[in-house]
């Protein structure tokens, strides 16, 4: 049996200004740029990380606003494209299919449709694969010309609805995301809640707010010295840091977040835990949210809560 | 269906006292409980973050040596899945019935090609991690003693055809092969493997004697945790066999140790992401050296003649 979903693929993000988006995200974000295009007469930027091996892990879209385009995710086999797509329309959710390349260079098969919380969502097979910067055969373990951040892979997507508990059985029930963690408020609802596939605290997550919202999206670093010389380069370049490095009580994980030029918010992230299929999820409670979110400081900050593309 | 991860180890120790002490005091791992098990004394034990009953069971021996190995499999009917398939090959397969081990429901037992034995199982009873689920801190006490890993990570045994035992591991377990050292003749000296765990490897495999354990390794989450557990080897006069290093095979930071009578433990962090469909990496055995260590660059007789 396949593996079904396996992992974020890749964002899509509209940004006013290409230009000034592709500078920073090659140059200080350091991912590389794999190609150049247009879809819908739109201007578009293809990004991965050094250590991706398919095409573009995020495209950059010009548009008159930020926030999320799509999201899209990778499956294991062809087949799960129709597997899918069956259980979509079972539940009445229209599905559109696109061909190979048809959504633009590099792009595989994939399958398009909505969420409950109306985020376009993408489900993607037989990415045109390009490499990572290291051979095949007695690879070093890391390039050595790399410019800024220079994150090995794209990580999760943090995402806002309005009704969590229907996004998160969408997922679920739907598309066979598992839950690891949820925040529920004092009534029993659910806030926030996070959602894997591939075995780690989360692929996905969503948290209450406006449907169509992009809280953020983050990039996998290996350990938290590489999120601290991070945050040296972000302020050397007068990146705007929105959280300075810390950790989650939710995921466990390492962070720093900071916005983009045109206001969408990044994340760098490390830690985590291993999930098994059966795993327990764990809850937070709302006294508790402020722990869960930033541990150390047990307190967020209304941007963070507000501030969203 | 497939193979999730490594469950547990299950070794015979010449001194259990001695390696109890070890494995609680220094390595940092829980002391589940203790019991017998075919009349010898044993003991369970698992680290701080592990949810399942135990990752490592030590039984007296008057030899040290490997009892067999455990993975845990990702759904209920991979068991019944297995069971054919290893039939298929040609393989004895003995089903151990829920109440029979420790720690477990039903699993099934087969000898793999280069004579280690292998368990799968599905069932595990869960006794849940130092943490709880409702509003958990993300990090263990601070009073943990010891090098306190969060989970075991993968295990290295030897075999005298590696080819075989790959094509084994592969073909009937469908464990995914993600990187493999060739000898001039293109003859494969060593393979790394992986489960479910998109990591470079839960199981490797390196030329050698049959039947035989080179190491397990747990893991830490980065390489300031592999440097503070040096300073904790040292301090309490562990052997280190190598490192703090890094592997050019896996990129992973490592140090290797031995326990108290002689078997083989590793501290692994680091590595990369791996999909179903990545592309295998080949080491030369010219650069065997750099994938083994690849600061050092020498191919240790010790690291590849000693094992259990």
């Amino acid at each position: 049996m396949s593996d079904r979903i396996l992992r974020l693929q890749h964002v899509e993000v509209r940004v006013p200004d290409l230009e000034l988006a592709a500078a920073y995200y090659t140059e200080v974000l350091g991912l590389v740029e794999t190609a150049r295009s247009s879809s819908g007469g739109a201007e578009q930027v293809f990004l991965k990380c050094w250590d991706e091996q398919e095409h573009h892990s995020v495209v950059l879209r010009q548009a008159p606003t930020y926030g999320l385009d799509h999201m899209s995710f990778k499956v294991a086999e062809r087949d799960d494209l129709d597997y899918f797509t069956d259980k979509l329309q079972a539940v009445s959710v229209p599905v559109k299919r696109y061909a190979a390349r048809e959504l633009g260079p590099g792009w595989g098969e994939a399958i398009r449709f909505e969420a409950p919380s109306g985020h376009l969502v993408e489900l993607v097979h037989g990415m045109e694969r390009v490499g990572n910067m290291l051979p095949m055969t007695n690879p070093p373990p890391r390039p050595q010309d790399l410019v800024g951040i220079a994150p090995p892979r794209l990580d999760h997507v943090f995402v806002m609805a309005e009704d969590v508990e229907a996004f998160t059985r969408f997922f679920m029930d739907v598309l066979e995301f598992r839950l690891t963690e949820q925040i529920l408020a004092n009534d029993g609802h659910q806030l926030a809640t996070f959602l894997e596939r591939s075995h780690t605290p989360h692929d996905v997550a969503v948290i209450t707010g406006p449907n169509g919202g992009l809280h953020h999206f983050a990039f996998w670093m290996d350990d938290w010295n590489g999120i601290r010389e991070a945050a040296d380069t972000l302020a050397y370049h007068g990146v705007e840091i929105d959280v300075a490095p810390t950790r989650h009580g939710v995921t466990r994980g390492y962070t720093t977040y900071f916005f983009d030029p045109v206001g969408n918010r990044n994340e760098l992230f490390t830690g985590g835990y291993w999930v098994d299929p059966d795993f327990e999820p764990i809850t937070w409670t709302e006294e508790e949210m402020g722990r869960a979110i930033f541990y150390y400081h047990g307190q967020v900050n209304e941007r963070f809560f507000t501030v969203h593309s | 269906m497939g193979i999730l991860r490594l469950a547990h180890v299950d070794v015979r120790t010449p001194d259990l006292d001695l390696a109890t002490a070890y494995y609680t005091q220094v390595m940092g791992l829980q002391l589940v409980q203790r019991g017998t098990v075919e009349g010898s004394d044993a003991a369970w034990f698992k680290c701080w973050d592990e949810e399942d009953h135990h990752s490592l069971r030590l039984r007296y021996h008057p030899r040290a040596g490997l009892d067999s190995f455990t993975f845990r499999v990702e759904s209920e009917d991979d068991l019944h899945d297995f069971e054919k398939r290893l039939e298929a090959y040609g393989a004895q397969v003995s089903r151990v019935s829920r109440g029979e081990a420790v720690g477990q429901g039903e699993s099934i037992r087969f000898e793999v090609p280069s004579g280690q034995i292998m368990e799968l199982v599905w069932e595990i009873e869960k006794t849940g991690n130092l943490l709880g689920k409702r509003n958990p801190a993300p990090a263990p006490p601070p009073d943990l003693p010891g090098i306190a890993p969060p989970r075991v990570d993968h295990l290295l045994v030897n075999a005298e055809e590696v080819a075989e035992a790959c094509k084994f591991f592969t073909e009937v377990l469908g464990l995914r092969l993600t990187e493999q050292v060739l000898d001039g003749n293109g003859h494969q000296l060593g393979v790394w493997l992986a489960g479910r765990t998109n990591s470079p490897h839960d199981l490797a495999v390196v030329n050698g004697p049959n039947g035989a354990l080179h190491h397990w390794a747990y893991w830490l989450d980065d390489w300031d945790h592999i440097r503070k557990a040096a300073d904790i080897l040292a301090f309490n006069g562990v052997q280190i066999d190598q490192g703090p290093t890094r592997h050019g095979v896996t990129r992973g930071n490592t140090i290797y140790f031995f326990d108290p009578l002689g078997i083989r433990n590793e501290v692994f962090t680091g590595g990369y992401w791996v999909d179903p469909d990545k592309e295998i990496i080949t080491w030369t055995e010219q650069e065997f050296g750099k994938g083994l260590f690849y600061y050092e660059n020498v191919v240790s007789q010790r690291f590849l003649r000693m094992h259990t």
